[in-house]
């Protein structure tokens, strides 16, 4: 047997010429510019094995840009919508892999945003198929990043709320993820919807899990929603800052710097202050900040983590008993703010903090 | 338009021109510049027609006197009109000379044979006895077309090794600019994504910095309030004293001299009494003034009755004065 037709250009295989099918899951492919049609042609059909075996080619074409454009710009993508209406559930998962192809281009993601595709999207979030389920997360998630797309979803907020306080009981780790990546997008537009359906309680839940994907999801969700001065209280009220100062001592470092940056925005308040100091996150802080690593990759990765840090100490320094502290640790700061330290940005972050530490009235 | 090409020395001279019509031109023409006559090349004296071989050829290079030339055009025009006119149809030779006989003779260089008498020669042919038709032979076409026929050269036969070589390297090379293209689009978009991170890292960091500063300036902004609203209530509270204190001292001075104030209006008022002197005015006053008045009383009305007197008295005089003026006007 030869090898599927998995590229994006036509294969010049003779049998495939003659009709013969060589790999059954997928439809022939028609040459040139009348694939994509002719492909969308056979969706209409009621017989869903041919259907499936369709949307699989589809979803090998899309690989290429220029089909992807043909796709968006002679519409088809409306025809979509009625087979994530359809009955077979491979059928809809695999419109799912389709839209998450094709949203990884503009034109695509602009094109999904204007059109009722998306109203189907999120009824598709209910849907019983676990596969279907995790696509369609995928595909929200895609869209998320974009800032148009974070506005377009911020009225589905309210259901992934929901959506996260039901996934508690099932294992797929992913649709979490993926769940709290795309609350995070949202809520860095617009924290305030998440905010009023219980965020802070139930994003603080998520902040134990096991698997560091989620918390470092949880942590970045975190961040993003403790912008608000009320979620800052919030944060406090709920105990969620000793479980945040744990992850501070997480092995992967984006847990770390998530961790740092959720702390540094809820400082700014004097209870968060307060509870910080008792915690005794100061410490833990200033060896994250002391720690060198030789690779300079790994100080690219870090960087996030040493710039929340210094940022989450500037905050600090501002109760007197953190100040009388840090003023202890001075040089180590001073050190920061030197030109041996090659990112600008570290430098500028440092010379704040050490502005902030020696202030006197 | 006119080309002259000499492949080398040994070659012929080779002259060719695009063709152009033949100006003729009278030897007394004007300039060269008018307009050109075109003459019909079929009258034109230049161009030899006819059998090229009864002519009288020139050879190449003779010079020719102006005499010759002359007679030369001279019998070239009485042939020209003999041709014309069509008398040389019916051409009439001169008579016999006596002794002499006409013959007619070929002049041309192939002499041929002219007689009445036919040189015949009979042939005939008999059919054979009727034989059976014969079967008809295999029908083979006939061979059309050309035979052609091809010897392998040394070294003529494809050699895949080499010929594959091109197609290969194009292959090659474009799959690995492809697989390169793509390559570069992943490093690309992963260049992008650490872009966005790093913003998304700096904006963040910028945020807690600028919540940070905003909660410092709320901060400050409440103390101030509170400071302020503390010293405006400090004021106020000793503006109060103050007030209290004048007022009090006020008070104080007001009332000092309130006092016999008081007790001199009392006594004016007459609060403060000698008890018999009071008794005296109370009891003894009213029956004196009372007294008084009587007295008065009756003096008023003695006066009163005194006036009425005078009055009735003088009233009677005057009636009596002029009762008597009257009568002295009368015994006037």
């Amino acid at each position: 047997p030869t090898i599927p037709p998995t590229t994006s250009e036509p294969t010049l295989d003779i049998s495939e010429m003659t009709g013969v099918h060589i790999d059954p899951s997928r439809a022939p492919v028609a040459f040139g510019r009348l694939a994509i049609p002719e492909l969308f042609a056979q969706l209409v059909e009621p017989d869903a094995a041919r259907r499936l075996r369709a949307l699989a080619s589809l979803c090998d074409l899309t690989h290429d840009p220029e089909r992807l454009y043909q796709v968006v710009s002679e519409g088809f993508l409306d025809q979509l919508e009625v087979l994530l209406k359809d009955g077979d559930a491979a059928v809809r998962t695999r419109t799912c892999e389709l839209l998450h192809l094709v949203t990884s281009h503009n034109i695509a993601r602009q094109a999904l945003l204007s059109s009722p595709l998306l109203a189907r999207l999120s009824q598709l979030l209910d849907d019983p198929s676990p596969l279907c389920r995790t696509r369609a997360h995928r595909v929200m998630n895609s869209l998320a990043l974009l800032p148009a797309g974070a506005k377009a979803l911020q009225a589905l907020v309210p259901k992934l709320m929901l959506k996260l306080q039901e996934e508690q009981e099932e294992k797929e780790e992913e649709v979490q993820a993926l769940l709290l990546s795309t609350l995070s997008c949202c809520s860095r537009l617009d924290a305030a919807p998440a905010l009023s359906h219980r965020g802070v309680t139930l994003i603080g839940r998520k902040l134990s899990h096991a698997c560091s994907n989620i918390r470092r999801e949880a942590a970045g969700a975190m961040m993003a929603l403790s912008v608000i001065v009320i979620a800052m209280s919030q944060v406090c009220e709920a105990a969620v800052l000793p479980v945040l100062a744990d992850l501070l001592r997480d092995q992967d470092v984006d847990v770390q710097a998530n961790a740092a940056g959720a702390i540094m925005n809820t400082v700014v308040i004097t209870t968060g202050k307060h509870q910080c100091l008792e915690l005794d996150v100061l410490p833990v802080l200033l060896e994250l900040l002391s720690q060198r690593k030789p690779d300079v990759e790994e100080e690219q990765r870090r960087k996030a983590l040493v710039l929340y840090s210094l940022r989450a100490l500037t905050s600090l320094a501002e109760a007197p008993e953190g100040r009388r502290r840090l003023l202890l640790q001075l040089p180590l700061l001073v050190g920061r703010s030197e030109p041996p330290e090659e990112d600008a940005d570290i430098r500028r972050a440092a010379r704040t903090a050490v502005n902030v530490v020696t202030w006197t009235p | 338009m006119t080309s002259v090409s000499q492949r080398d020395k040994n070659a012929t001279y080779v002259f060719s021109s695009r063709p152009r019509p033949v100006e003729s031109r009278s030897k007394f023409s004007g300039s060269p510049t008018e307009t050109p006559q075109y003459g019909n090349i079929m009258y034109d004296r230049r161009v030899i027609r006819g059998n090229v071989h009864s002519q009288h050829m020139l050879p190449a290079k003779t010079t020719m006197q102006a005499a010759d030339i002359q007679q030369q055009h001279r019998f070239r025009r009485r042939s020209v009109e003999f041709m014309r006119s069509r008398d040389h149809v019916w051409f009439k030779t001169h008579d016999n000379l006596p002794g002499r006989k006409h013959v007619d003779v070929q002049t041309d260089s192939y002499l041929e044979e002219l007689s009445n008498i036919l040189v015949t020669k009979d042939i005939d042919s008999q059919t054979d006895r009727f034989l059976d038709r014969p079967a008809t032979p295999l029908f083979i076409p006939a061979k059309s077309g050309e035979d052609v026929a091809t010897q392998i050269e040394e070294g003529e036969l494809f050699d895949f090794d080499r010929e594959v070589q091109p197609v290969l390297e194009v292959l090659v090379g474009k799959t690995i600019e492809q697989s390169l293209l793509e390559v570069m689009e992943e490093e690309e978009l992963a260049c992008l994504r650490a872009q966005q991170r790093a913003f998304e890292q700096l904006r963040n960091a910028e945020l807690a910095e600028v919540q940070r500063l905003q909660e410092q300036e709320r901060r400050r902004n409440e103390e101030k309030e509170c400071r302020i609203a503390q010293q405006k209530e400090a004021v106020r509270k000793e503006k109060e004293t103050a007030e209290m204190i004048a007022a009090q001292a006020c008070a104080q001075q007001f009332l000092s001299k309130l006092f016999p104030a008081v007790f001199a209006s009392l006594r004016r008022h007459g609060y403060f009494y000698d008890p018999v002197e009071r008794d005296i005015e109370v009891n003894f006053f009213q029956w004196l003034m009372a007294e008084v008045n009587n007295t008065l009383e009756k003096r008023n009305s003695a006066r009163l009755l005194l006036d009425t007197i005078i009055h009735d008295i003088a009233l009677e005089r005057r009636d009596f004065f002029k009762d008597l003026e009257a009568e002295l006007v009368q015994s006037d």
